[in-house]
């Protein structure tokens, strides 16, 4: 994706070599440039400036398409268009599964579940068009070491033993995934402006990165002066290299992320320690009025990440081991909820609890509640006291009991 | 005729030698001819003549300003723009408090600006505009065609596909219950493939894409004359990162605004743009602000911000020339953008014709 050389644009030879001198080498410093300027350093008049301009721009245009084109094409090939997470009532809801061509996010407390989907997954990928899948290779970037082959190979002998019922159909699926272990920033922007080159020779058909958050956060403490908008660099160019994948190859792309406190407006004057003996337990936000006076957890990586992906699918415990499953942002599906368990065969639907009247209680994406159980974990809360000010309950513990 | 010749429009160094060789006005140039123009100033015969020929075009056309011919000048007075505004149509939203607010609905020739949190309902306000921009003027539609300009990816076309159909037999409805013969005409021409295909659909990748096609904008809206609608959805994805100069960045945004108002206003059409919210942090606060900085908000000419409110969705009209400003809640549902509940009880047979929830009275009084 380097900008485009202006002899790439059908300038003139001397015309380019003229332009050269100036540092104007690349389509990209001829259209950032202002017409007067343009006019000293092309030395020409203002209709042949215009003229000029119309030729660079049509090197550097996109194609149009009518939407009905679009429609034409995805009927052509409807399998091509969604990635079928074998999960009916999800499916149904986000009209054939996990999108192609843009990128799905999945967020959760830790140990809900997000590697268990991801590696499951991986498996749907590999299956043939008959099944569901999309008949081809999976990359796996993995930033945690959380990938387990073995549990890959339990999850396929489970979820569809009568496809995988010889070793030999198990070695090819595993050999059709490529693991990347990737420990930096710097290290996957690099891995994913490679990927171009391995999406077509090994003919890979989903990509996920699990998980962006754990890398950016190591990195980017948002704390220090400066780091909030190179995170913010980082993450708006990472999406935007994902998405041109995503669209050219027409492949679904999914992104693991992680939750962090958020703090409402009007933040802690005063912060006082109580003892974390207290059960505290996480508000389940927005009571009482509209202006949300207590904290809450939602999905990290701030507001601008929410913008950047398109679809949004968030993990949440309910009543262990039953969690649930949230479509939070979708441009195909409205709010829904679904309740699951892990199993052996990975993720397995609870029938029955339907919850299709949930369509219009969702919320904002980026400020989504989510659930945790508290009495295993206490985290960083705020919370009111009867005085008005506000707390801030320190300590991240464990509790072993219960 | 007495034009400075520093002030044409030729080339630079063409320029330098005629005011060094002494030319003042543009009346001088003309007396001089091709001929001793060149013998002066040491070009071609043929370029003198070019440079000729572009002098006389400028001075034509200043002419014809200072005449006050009414065809090529952009002189009205108030009264006649107070005609054509109140002939022009509305693009609807088919969210009746919304058109209310927006005093009708999408106005043409104006630039009307939607930002709002992530997943709050931008892309799907862009969708259904494209599709009501197509409704056939007996329907009280525009009957035109739509330009979408997609930065974030976000466009999908089974959406647009319940949209367009909802829509469809919604005009359906109508034309059942009224009978008349234009209805049932427009409704032959008024399918769902009729709709896809008159979206015309562009990717732009980073903001070097976005600004070639709105270069080529012009061009391709004389080609197709029934486009009512040009929507950029995401202006601000692609300037909101790489960008080191912030200097150069707000010249390329300014430089966009002035090229899409003067589309709007030539091809009158209505342009659409979304806009994100980004963090403000405060000194003991952060809020939510519309990105791109402050400078930004003045390109567009109306204001709308999309945001939560729990679990309601609100619009707030937050600039606008002719309304006030106001807040109202509004749905997506499968079939689209809609209002909240039916709206109140009071019967305008122009107003309700396009009301999704009622049915038309006349009916009852056949």
């Amino acid at each position: 994706m380097a900008p485009k050389k202006l002899r790439r644009a059908r300038l003139s030879q001397e015309l380019c070599e003229r332009l050269s001198r100036y540092q104007i080498t690349t389509c990209q410093d001829f259209l950032c440039l202002s017409l007067l300027d343009l006019m000293k350093v092309t030395g020409q008049s203002y209709r042949n400036v215009q003229k000029l301009l119309c030729k660079v721009s049509l090197a550097c245009a996109p194609k149009m398409q009518t939407a009905y084109e679009m429609k034409v094409r995805r009927a052509v090939n409807p399998s091509s268009a969604f990635l079928s997470t074998s999960l009916h009532g999800l499916d149904k809801v986000l009209h054939g599964g996990v999108p192609c061509g843009s990128l799905t996010e999945i967020t959760s407390p830790p140990g809900c579940g997000k590697t268990q989907f991801c590696i499951m997954m991986s498996v749907l990928a590999t299956l043939p068009v008959s099944m569901g899948g999309l008949d081809g290779a999976v990359i796996y970037i993995d930033t945690e070491s959380a990938f387990s082959a073995e549990r890959l190979v339990e999850i396929a002998g489970n979820r569809f033993p009568a496809y995988f019922d010889s070793d030999e159909k198990l070695f090819s699926m595993t050999r059709s995934i490529y693991l990347y272990r990737e420990l930096t920033c710097g290290s996957v922007l690099k891995r994913i402006k490679s990927l171009e080159e391995e999406i077509i020779s090994k003919k890979v058909k989903l990509i996920i990165i699990d998980s962006v958050a754990s890398v950016v956060r190591k990195e980017f403490d948002t704390k220090l002066q400066g780091n909030l908008t190179e995170r913010s660099n980082f993450l708006a160019r990472g999406a935007s290299l994902l998405k041109y994948l995503a669209e050219e190859f027409s492949i679904p792309v999914i992104l693991t992320n992680q939750i962090t406190t958020w703090l409402s407006n009007g933040l802690a004057i005063q912060a006082d320690l109580v003892s974390p003996a207290d059960d505290l337990c996480l508000s389940e936000g927005a009571s009482g009025g509209g202006k949300r006076e207590s904290g809450s957890v939602t999905a990290a990586l701030g507001n601008t990440w929410s913008h950047s992906v398109n679809t949004r699918l968030i993990l949440q415990y309910h009543d262990l081991p039953t969690r649930q499953i949230l479509v939070a942002k979708s441009p195909v599906a409205p709010f829904s909820a679904f309740f699951y368990t892990v199993e052996k065969s990975g993720f397995v639907l609870q029938d029955g609890k339907d919850q299709t009247n949930l369509t219009w209680e969702g919320t904002n994406p980026a400020l989504q509640n989510i659930k945790f159980p508290c009495s295993t974990w206490i985290y960083n809360q705020l919370c009111k006291t009867e005085s008005g000010n506000v707390l801030i309950v320190a300590g991240l513990s464990k509790t072993e009991s219960l | 005729m007495q034009r400075d010749v520093g002030s044409l429009p030729l080339a630079p160094a063409l320029r330098a030698r005629l005011v060094a060789a002494g030319f003042q006005t543009a009346q001088e140039l003309l007396d001089t001819g091709p001929c001793g123009l060149s013998k002066e100033i040491g070009i071609s015969k043929e370029e003198a003549l070019e440079a000729l020929q572009v002098v006389r075009q400028e001075c034509h056309s200043d002419a014809t300003q200072t005449a006050g011919a009414p065809g090529t000048s952009r002189k009205c007075t108030a009264l006649e723009l107070l005609e054509q505004e109140q002939a022009q149509g509305f693009i609807i939203t088919f969210c009746s408090a919304l058109d209310n607010i927006l005093g009708g609905g999408v106005q043409l020739t104006k630039i009307t600006e939607i930002c709002g949190e992530p997943g709050v309902g931008k892309t799907q306000l862009c969708m259904q505009l494209a599709v009501d921009v197509q409704i056939p003027e007996c329907f009280g539609g525009l009957a035109g065609e739509a330009v979408f300009i997609d930065t974030e990816g976000s466009f999908m076309v089974d959406r647009v596909v319940d949209v367009a159909t909802a829509c469809v037999q919604h005009c359906q409805l109508i034309a059942e219950a009224h009978q008349e013969e234009d209805h049932l005409k427009a409704l032959e021409t008024f399918s769902l493939e009729s709709i896809l295909s008159h979206i015309y659909y562009f990717r732009c990748r980073d903001y070097i894409e976005l600004l070639a096609q709105v270069y080529l904008l012009p061009d391709f809206l004389s080609e197709h004359s029934k486009v009512r609608l040009v929507v950029i959805d995401g202006i601000a994805f692609p300037f909101r990162h790489d960008f080191e100069d912030l200097s150069l960045r707000t010249r390329l945004l300014n430089g966009l605004a002035q090229q899409l108002i003067i589309i709007a206003n030539d091809h009158k059409a209505a342009v659409v743009l979304t806009n994100q919210m980004t963090t403000r942090i405060g000194q003991s606060q952060s809020t939510l602000v519309p990105a791109l900085g402050e400078s930004w908000g003045h390109a567009a000419t109306v204001r709308l911000i999309f945001h939560w409110d729990n679990n309601q969705r609100l619009a707030t009209l937050y600039k606008s020339p002719s309304q006030k400003e106001s807040t109202i809640p509004y749905h997506i549902t499968p079939h689209g953008f809609r209002d909240v509940q039916p709206p109140a009880v009071t019967q305008n047979p122009e107003g309700t014709e396009l009301n999704p929830r009622k049915r038309p009275r006349r009916e009852e009084e056949k």
